[in-house]
């Protein structure tokens, strides 16, 4: 197991390199100048040059390359260019909070989610599958900044119960992490169905049956197991954009999250802030992924690691 | 089965109840503390080094200058008393307010003005806004209370960049303790003291020691981010900001019947526009870019885009920046008039186009406008938002005329030291072509060009006003330009609020906060 962790691990390092690559010339291909930028529209050309120096961009691009993978590997990130702040604190103090609603919103969505999904998949066609495939069409159809702003509009301004937006306390999660949830949540749903109604028809759940297996047990014990591949996959793969950040629930929430940081450094051509964002989303990648590999095996033990 | 249904039901109105059973605990912030929500982030506390109005907002709470703004924007003496200029322009005697402290209890005087202003124009420190100091020669210190400021060249405008924000004076103690974070660790003599800044939210509290008896009112300001205008406007009516702004002009309706909140138009001194580009065709005829001005109905611009709050433009300088001069005959909407000139030009079809501008909703929203208003006389222009980045490269990193691709360009401009040089020289010198400047309609006439130098050699407000007027007759005559609106800065309060104003440059004072 821990050799084959240790081999993983290694292995991503080469895909790192091409990600770094592939980063470092998409973000330089952005028309727009990042010293200008910086210097606003009233400084003179002098002063953008001395930016420009400052900010490394001064030489050819392989050597700025080259500087910046080196300093990057060492986890020498510089600074923003936008607000002089080392980027390890910009993407530090944003990072935490995009963590938390991520974990909070997968919990519940999952919980949930795979709950409907089961009773849907075991009342097939009946009145529980019915309501539970309204839950899940309605859920993905919900605009987020709609709902967003339908919550604000009934439990900030009206009721009052609930801060309209910022980060801080408990009450700060539950609107976003429902709107942030509730697409997730329908999500899962109509996986854990869909997987779970492909199990049923399996021959040996019909021989447990036959064997006079009670129905929970089948239901919860020879069908979910196997039906959970899939369900984890997606709960991977949803964890990892979740962890990219949600610009529309941050925008609307006034969240400070790594959606809008990542947003608001491309309209600025901050670099550094970029190029150490994009690196972060890929190793955040390459880890979930082998979660996800090392869950399989804990799922179905019939999957061996090697 | 009974216990599955059971299940199902308690998970489903689980789901539905879990943000109903949530306590009522917010909104616990006790009295005097006042929380403005803006629309954007803090970029930095370090004057010198911002050239964002909202960062600039955020410092103007802790650090001022010798001079400053009041609300209306007339120029007020702050940390300075007063000042003798030279005839010539070149030396300016500041004599300084005594009995001052900044907020780490340095003393005030003449010695950390030569240091605060020192580092700001120090080509090695790399500041945004040295540009600004360029005039300046040297400081001296004549004596504990006394500047003397040197220029290299006749400024007749420099008691404005006094006023302005980058001048605005730190802690030499702040400066030598921090270097190259001095911007964030501000320390100045403000009505507030600096407190905390994280992620989205600056808090600034009461300056216990500060210079004007009886202010500030209020135990601290709260600065958050809220890029969303809805929610923006929820945190007011939910009480948990007393002040926001921007507030979008289409929500107006949304609180006007709110009886706790009050939406307040300032005027501004934008001046919204298109350029043209007079070098080349069809805009290098001056009856063309007649044409296009009779074109627009401005009044109905200003509602479409605006919610009409704010004025049609009726010089090239906005009516609230000093050294305005209104001109006797405007450009009406007239699109038959606007036809007959473009025939007379050799276009009775009209032509085609790109119209430029930026890309946010209502800068859209007004090149819609045009291009409809346009249309109408048989101009076709596409509508071509560019994204600031983009914007950076194609309108000002050109580096020489010739290579200009900008033919029309929508976009506005607020002169930051609130002087009419700022508000002319950026834009219709000839020597402020792009990349130096911001002269991206290429215009230039000798007439002009005297009347800003003139303007900017002596110091002597009368003579400096008959300058501007000249310029601004010459130009639009001249016609670079669609003149648009200038439009109002819109914010809303609390009633409870007094206190907090918008300036006409977007910037924003709250020395005087004060809840009922």
């Amino acid at each position: 197991m821990l050799t084959y962790l240790a081999r993983r691990l290694a292995g991503t390092i080469p895909v790192l390199l091409a990600v770094s690559i592939f980063v470092f010339g998409f973000v330089h291909a952005l028309p727009g100048d990042p010293a200008r930028l910086e210097a606003g529209p009233e400084a003179s050309p002098a002063d953008i040059e001395a930016i420009r120096h400052d900010m490394g961009l001064d030489g050819p691009i392989w050597t700025q390359y080259l500087r910046w993978a080196g300093n990057t590997a060492q986890f020498k990130l510089g600074r923003s260019s936008k607000t002089r702040q080392p980027v390890a604190e910009v993407i530090g103090e944003r990072f935490f909070p995009t963590l938390w609603l991520t974990i909070v919103s997968m919990i519940w969505a999952t919980v949930l989610g795979v709950g409907i999904g089961v009773l849907s998949g075991v009342g097939r066609g009946r009145w529980q599958d019915k309501t539970g495939m309204v839950f899940a069409i309605s859920g993905v159809s919900f605009p987020g900044f709609w709902l967003g702003l339908l919550l604000i509009d009934l439990f900030s301004v009206r009721l009052g119960w609930l801060p309209t937006g910022g980060y801080g306390s408990w009450q700060n999660f539950v609107m976003p992490s429902f709107t942030l949830g509730l697409s997730v949540a329908a999500v899962m749903a109509r996986f854990t169905r869909s997987a779970f109604v492909e199990i049923m028809a399996e021959d040996y759940v019909r021989t447990a049956r036959m064997k006079g297996v009670p129905e929970r047990l089948v239901a919860w014990k020879h069908t979910l197991r196997n039906a959970l591949i899939p369900v984890i996959t997606l709960t991977g793969l949803q964890f990892g954009f979740l962890l990219g950040g949600a610009v529309v629930i941050e925008t609307v929430f006034s969240w400070p999250g790594l959606g809008r940081l990542l947003i608001d450094s491309v309209s600025f051509r901050d670099y550094p802030v970029i190029q150490a964002e994009i690196m972060l989303f890929s190793v955040e990648f390459v880890l979930i992924n082998l979660a996800v590999d090392v869950l399989y095996a804990v799922a179905n033990p019939e999957i061996r690691l090697k | 089965m009974l216990r599955r249904k059971l299940f199902l039901r308690t998970t489903l109105l689980l789901s539905v109840a879990l943000p109903l059973a949530v306590s009522a605990a917010h909104s616990a912030y006790a009295a005097g503390d006042v929380v403005v929500a803006l629309d954007n982030n803090v970029i930095g506390l370090d004057p010198a080094d911002l050239n964002d109005n909202l960062s600039m907002t955020a410092t103007r709470t802790m650090l001022q200058g010798l001079y400053g703004f009041d609300k209306d924007m007339k120029l007020i003496p702050v940390l300075a008393e007063s000042t003798d200029a030279s005839p010539d322009a070149l030396s300016y005697v500041v004599h300084l307010r005594k009995g001052v402290v900044f907020h780490d209890g340095a003393p005030f005087n003449a010695l950390a003005v030569k240091t605060s202003f020192e580092r700001a124009m120090n080509p090695e420190n790399h500041l945004k806004r040295a540009a600004l100091y360029d005039p300046i020669k040297t400081i001296e210190v004549v004596n504990d209370n006394t500047v003397e400021i040197t220029l290299k060249y006749p400024f007749g405008a420099f008691i404005n960049n006094l006023a302005h924000q980058a001048y605005a004076i730190s802690s030499p103690k702040a400066i030598a303790e921090y270097g190259k974070d001095l911007g964030r660790h501000p320390s100045g003599t403000g009505p507030y003291k600096f407190v905390s800044w994280a992620t989205d939210t600056l808090k600034v509290g009461k300056n216990e020691h500060y210079w004007k008896p009886g202010l500030p009112g209020v135990d601290s300001i709260t600065i958050r981010s809220t890029p969303e205008n809805g929610a923006r406007l929820a945190m007011l009516q939910a009480g948990e900001a007393q002040y926001i702004y921007p507030m979008p002009p289409e929500l107006v309706k949304v609180i006007e019947r709110d009886p706790k909140v009050d939406v307040v138009a300032a005027h501004s001194i934008y001046a919204r526009f298109v350029a043209l580009n007079v070098m080349r065709k069809p805009f290098n005829d001056v009856r063309v870019r007649q044409a296009l001005n009779y074109a627009v109905d401005k009044n109905a611009f200003l509602k479409v885009v605006f919610g009409g709050y704010g004025v049609v433009l009726d010089a090239p300088l906005p009516a609230n920046l000093s050294g305005y001069s209104k001109q006797p005959t405007g450009y009406p909407y007239d699109p038959a008039k606007a036809k007959a000139l473009l025939a007379e030009a050799g276009y009775p079809n009209g032509f085609e186009a790109p119209l430029w501008g930026g890309n946010s909703t209502i800068s859209q929203r007004g090149m819609q406008f045009l291009q409809q208003q346009f249309a109408a006389v048989g101009v076709k222009v596409s509508v071509e938002p560019l994204e600031a980045g983009v914007a950076a490269a194609k309108v000002w990193n050109v580096k020489a005329p010739e290579d200009a691709t900008t033919l029309m360009y929508y976009t506005g401009w607020s002169a930051s030291t609130g002087d009419a040089d700022w508000g002319l020289r950026p834009l219709f010198y000839s020597k402020a072509f792009p990349p130096n400047l911001f002269n991206v309609a290429y215009y230039a006439n000798p007439v002009t060009d005297a009347a800003i130098e003139a303007g900017l050699t002596t110091a002597d407000p009368v003579k400096r006003t008959e300058d501007y007027k000249t310029a601004q007759a010459q130009i639009w005559k001249d016609v670079p330009w669609v003149f648009l609106v200038s439009d109002d800065n819109l914010s809303a309060k609390s009633k409870q609020l007094s206190g907090i104003y918008v300036l006409p440059d977007g910037q924003m004072l709250m020395e005087e906060a004060a809840l009922k």
